[in-house]
């Protein structure tokens, strides 16, 4: 099997997992810079120029806080001049509660990709949400997360199923959402923790894969023991689990096929262990290749926009990875760390990959499959909202009892409802007609932008020891989290200091500030 | 891998930025042209959320038990008879194309709404494009000022995911059109947002869109990505709206009052009026749900208890409304050009429940098509004497769409790139058109 992936990733197996030396995030980070060096020199690409201070900071905000920096958060780190303080802001963004809610967004929306699709679907998200927050916040190693959430007792309390699921938090509606239907959760298993997409082996033979159809049931076959929610529905029956069953047949073919892992390995059953507790032995194990290499895959895409392997759960011997040997050292390094998911996060963070400037300089930089310069990336619709938040000053009213419950009347539910993107990358982002209608000319920007409902703008223009192009800047801090280029201070200036009344002047500026490019998107 | 949608990027981004980029904006609004579009072909697609039921409608069963107690009516077709809620529409039969043999194994609102929309069953995490957003995007004119697809009053709660673009991104997903009903009664329709703030001078708006190319000359010019032309692009797009006569068309007290009448002053009614007059201005797709008597959000055909009563006080909507957008598309001469369909999401049970109510039926139930591209006056399909089963020409939904597609001059088997690389047909794989019902 070994053989087969190494095959698969283009790689020599010279260094079975066991041999791999741990390496600090410093010493991990620099062989990731060495393997892109040396890849751009073989393309002749010339990398695009280091990230300024400003360019960073709000970078870094937006992909640990999911949210930009504050003025007085980006004045400090400017102020800063300690030569490592992109590593000491990465440590203090790590241990806030705003990573902790960003992360949960984050792998909410890639464990549950479905989610928003129904309403009965969403129901499930704030118990989904708060078991996330509870493996984030509390450090869980991801190997223990992904077996917690493989091996979680699926009660579903009742003939419909749902009530008791959506109350809890539980890591349950992975299974709800999947209607308990073991093909279902065998597809959604595959692509999330492997990388592998055996959706089209439920029907019949991948027809460009090696995946079989009967390689998918067996499979499948250690989710046998639910029955799934529509048909204990019909029966009226509640939505048990028999947790020793290991076969199933294959629809319209009448074959039955026995529990077994992706390459067709057998289990072994001589424990006392139930078959989902065996599957997710296996897929947890740190020798299986798959799955610390799609996870150090996924960590990689959050940070850059994509993966090395792209799409992100789309490992095959017709997608090969742009860069298999970084894929490897941070597969390698993510297991020699025992799963912890923030040793990735630190190392990314921390190469000059990540840390180069949005600002193509050459025309070799245009492809992001060289990762030659950082990618400019469409923002969530909660990393959107936040960021107007933090921007206007407006504060946010969270429910009591649970803060993951949005009610749709707020103007946080409103954006996120029409923010919601289908789409799957964030390098191919697409703006709605109504999208664009809203932050022009909608309420919530308005008030923003109007003297009298605006904390920052209406704070400012009222402070009496400052000047217009003292103003200015702030604005530009507050939306953009950098200063004014020289062209933009003449432009900006010229027309509050014409305009009748500069108050309602600075507030157009502030209008366009939030209606830009630069302030909707993560560069 | 998305190679068709990047290359369709790069040029429309192409163009963008290719001149000055400073003073886009302004540019712009002085460009926005007169409306004179010659329209091309269009759809029209009224939506019945919930399930309408094919007893009471255009497959009543009189004389049966499973009838109950609905009667039938001649139409304009002789041998062709309706539910007798239906009698404007059954004056105009020779217009229209009835499927009595709709047959899907869905039964549940959400995975069938999807499947009617989409043509396609929920797999996966891939999102299929409704039916609007495909049309739309295939029969769109370059440089049009309104959108592609607009949606007027869609109930959207139960099946969020069979109301956007899906796999064609955001560019194509519908522009959602509310209707406002005040204390007289009097139905209106906006866009939501589509008008600047009361307080701003249009000259300060114009400053404003100044200051913001300022802003995008300089962001934009050293970043040629996607995600910033997207940007662009659509800000283009809702300005040129913003300033667009053709916005005009959400204006229906321009409209006749005898004709407003007609077509019933209520939100579906004038809904319907909205769809002429958006088809008249070049707008391919236009839906038109009918979820609730007074255009309240809800799946108004699911008639579980009360039945006849309910059904009898929607068609009381519907008769009325879709009749005068047949007779006013043809009196314009866009009816050979514009096909009108009628369907939900799926029929309701022959057996009357103890409540005098019908459930869910995905077996055998009806759809009517009528109007460009249909040969009207016929019926297709038939279900046995109770109504359990289809007798004759079982149609599927893939069956279904590949008959509109061919109606509106598509080709079923025309492929768009979904997100993960794979051509995904119009129809499903194995769709049949049904020949019998195309001109």
């Amino acid at each position: 099997m070994l053989k087969l992936v190494a095959l698969l990733m283009g790689v020599c197996v010279c260094q079975p997992p066991q041999s791999v030396v741990r390496l600090s995030v410093a010493e991990a980070a620099a062989e990731v810079d060495r393997l892109f060096e040396r890849s751009w020199q073989s393309a002749g690409v010339q990398p695009a120029e280091r990230s300024s201070d400003e360019e960073f900071v709000r970078r870094l905000y937006l992909d640990l806080a999911g949210r930009i920096p504050a003025v007085s958060e980006v004045r400090q780190f400017l102020g800063d001049d300690r030569p490592d303080k992109r590593y000491e802001l990465v440590d203090s963004l790590l241990d806030s509660p705003a990573f902790v809610r960003h992360f949960t967004i984050l792998w909410r929306n890639a464990l549950l990709p479905e989610a928003f699709n129904d309403l009965s679907s969403r129901q499930l998200l704030p118990g989904f949400e708060a078991w996330l927050w509870t493996q984030f916040s509390s450090g869980v190693p991801y190997d223990r997360m992904v077996r917690d959430l493989l091996t979680v007792r699926v009660d579903a309390g009742g003939a419909d199923g749902v009530p008791a699921l959506r109350t809890a938090s539980s890591p349950a509606a992975f299974y709800a959402i999947r209607e308990l239907r073991p093909e279902n959760l065998a597809a959604g298993t595959s692509r999330a923790f492997l990388g592998v997409r055996l959706d089209c082996a439920q029907c019949h033979d991948h027809p460009f894969d090696r995946w079989k159809q009967g390689q998918f049931w067996s499979l499948a076959a250690f989710y046998s023991g639910f029955t799934p929610l529509d048909q204990a529905v019909r029966m009226q029956s509640a939505a048990g689990e028999r947790r020793d069953s290991r076969t199933i047949s294959i629809p319209d073919k009448g074959q039955t096929v026995e529990a077994a892992f992706l390459e067709g390995e057998s289990p072994d059953w001589s424990s006392p262990r139930s078959a989902r507790e065996v599957l997710a032995d296996w897929v947890t194990s740190a020798k299986n290749p798959w799955f610390s290499r799609m996870a150090a895959n996924r960590v990689w895409a959050l940070f850059m926009g994509q993966g090395i392997v792209h799409p992100v759960d789309d490992f095959s011997e017709n997608n090969p990875a742009s860069h298999p040997e970084v894929l490897q050292l941070l597969a390698d390094q993510l297991v020699a760390h025992e799963f912890d998911l923030k040793f990735l996060v630190r190392t990314i963070t921390a190469t000059r990959v990540y840390q180069l400037s949005s600002r193509q300089t050459d025309v070799s930089q245009s492809d992001p499959l060289h990762f030659a310069r950082a990618a400019v990336r469409g923002l969530t619709p909660e990393q959107l909202f936040d960021s107007l938040a933090e921007a206007t000053g407006y504060y946010q009213p969270y429910r009591s009892d649970n803060p993951f419950v949005i009610s749709a009347e707020t103007p946080r539910g409103t954006f996120l409802e029409l923010f919601r993107d289908e789409g799957d990358s964030p390098l191919q982002k697409e703006t709605t007609i109504l999208q664009a209608l809203a932050m022009m000319n909608g309420e919530f920007v308005d008030a923003a932008t109007s003297l009298e409902n605006s904390q920052t703008l209406g704070g400012l223009v009222e402070f009496p020891l400052m000047t217009d192009e003292e103003r200015l800047e702030t604005l530009f801090l507050a939306a953009l989290s950098r200063r004014p280029l020289q062209s933009e201070r003449v432009a900006m200036l010229q027309y509050v200091q014409q305009s009748e009344a500069a108050g309602v002047a600075l507030a157009d500026v502030f209008w366009a500030l939030l209606n830009s490019s630069e302030f909707m998107l993560n560069h | 891998m998305t190679m068709q949608r990047i290359s369709r990027r790069r040029l429309s981004g192409l163009s963008l930025l290719g001149a000055s980029l400073s003073g886009w904006l302004p540019r712009l609004a002085a460009q926005v042209q007169q409306s004179g579009q010659r329209p091309g072909r269009s759809c029209i697609l009224l939506w019945m959320s919930g399930g309408p039921s094919q007893m009471e409608t255009f497959d009543p069963h009189p004389g049966h038990e499973n009838g109950g107690p609905t009667k039938s009516i001649e139409t304009s077709v002789p041998g062709i008879r309706i539910a007798e809620h239906l009698p404007k529409l059954a004056s105009q039969m020779q217009d229209l194309a009835l499927i009595r043999s709709m047959t899907t194994k869905e039964g549940d609102h959400t995975r069938a709404t999807y499947y009617l929309r989409t043509g396609y069953l929920p797999q996966g995490p891939l999102t299929y494009p409704a039916l609007g957003s495909l049309v739309g995007r295939a029969l769109q004119v370059e440089g049009a000022d309104l959108p592609a697809c607009i949606s007027i009053n869609p109930f959207r709660a139960l099946s969020p995911a069979a109301f956007t673009a899906g796999f064609l991104g955001p560019a194509w997903s519908p522009l959602v059109v509310a209707s406002d009903t005040n204390a007289d009664g009097d139905v209106s329709f906006q866009v939501r947002n589509l008008k600047s703030a009361a307080r701003l001078s249009g000259g300060q708006v114009d400053e404003r869109l100044r200051l913001l190319g300022v802003l995008e000359q300089s962001f934009l010019a050293d970043r040629p990505d996607a995600p910033g032309r997207s940007h662009l692009q659509s800000y283009e797009r809702a300005v040129r709206m913003m300033r667009s006569e053709s916005v005009e068309a959400f204006q229906l007290e321009q409209e006749d009052e005898v004709l407003r009448e007609a077509y019933g002053r209520n939100p579906f009614g004038q809904g319907c009026l909205l769809a002429r007059r958006l088809v008249e201005r070049g707008v391919p797709f236009v839906e038109v749900s009918l979820s609730g008597l007074a255009g309240e959000a809800g799946p108004g055909w699911d008639t579980h208890a009360d039945n006849f009563k309910a059904v009898g006080d929607l068609c009381g909507v519907l008769d009325p409304a879709w009749s005068t957008l047949l007779t006013d598309l043809r009196q314009r001469g866009l009816l050979e050009n514009t096909l009108v369909i009628w369907m939900g999401e799926f029929g309701r049970t022959p057996k009357i429940n103890d409540n005098s109510g019908r459930d869910h039926w995905p077996g055998s139930w009806s759809a009517v098509l009528g109007g460009g591209g249909i040969r009207g006056g016929q019926v297709w399909g038939s279900v046995s004497e109770d109504g359990m089963e289809v007798r004759e020409n079982p149609v599927r939904v893939p069956d279904l769409m590949a008959t509109i597609c061919r109606a509106l001059g598509l080709d079923p088997a025309a492929t768009n790139l979904s997100s993960i690389g794979r051509p995904i047909p119009l129809a499903d794989h194995g769709a049949v058109a049904i020949e019998q019902l195309l001109v």
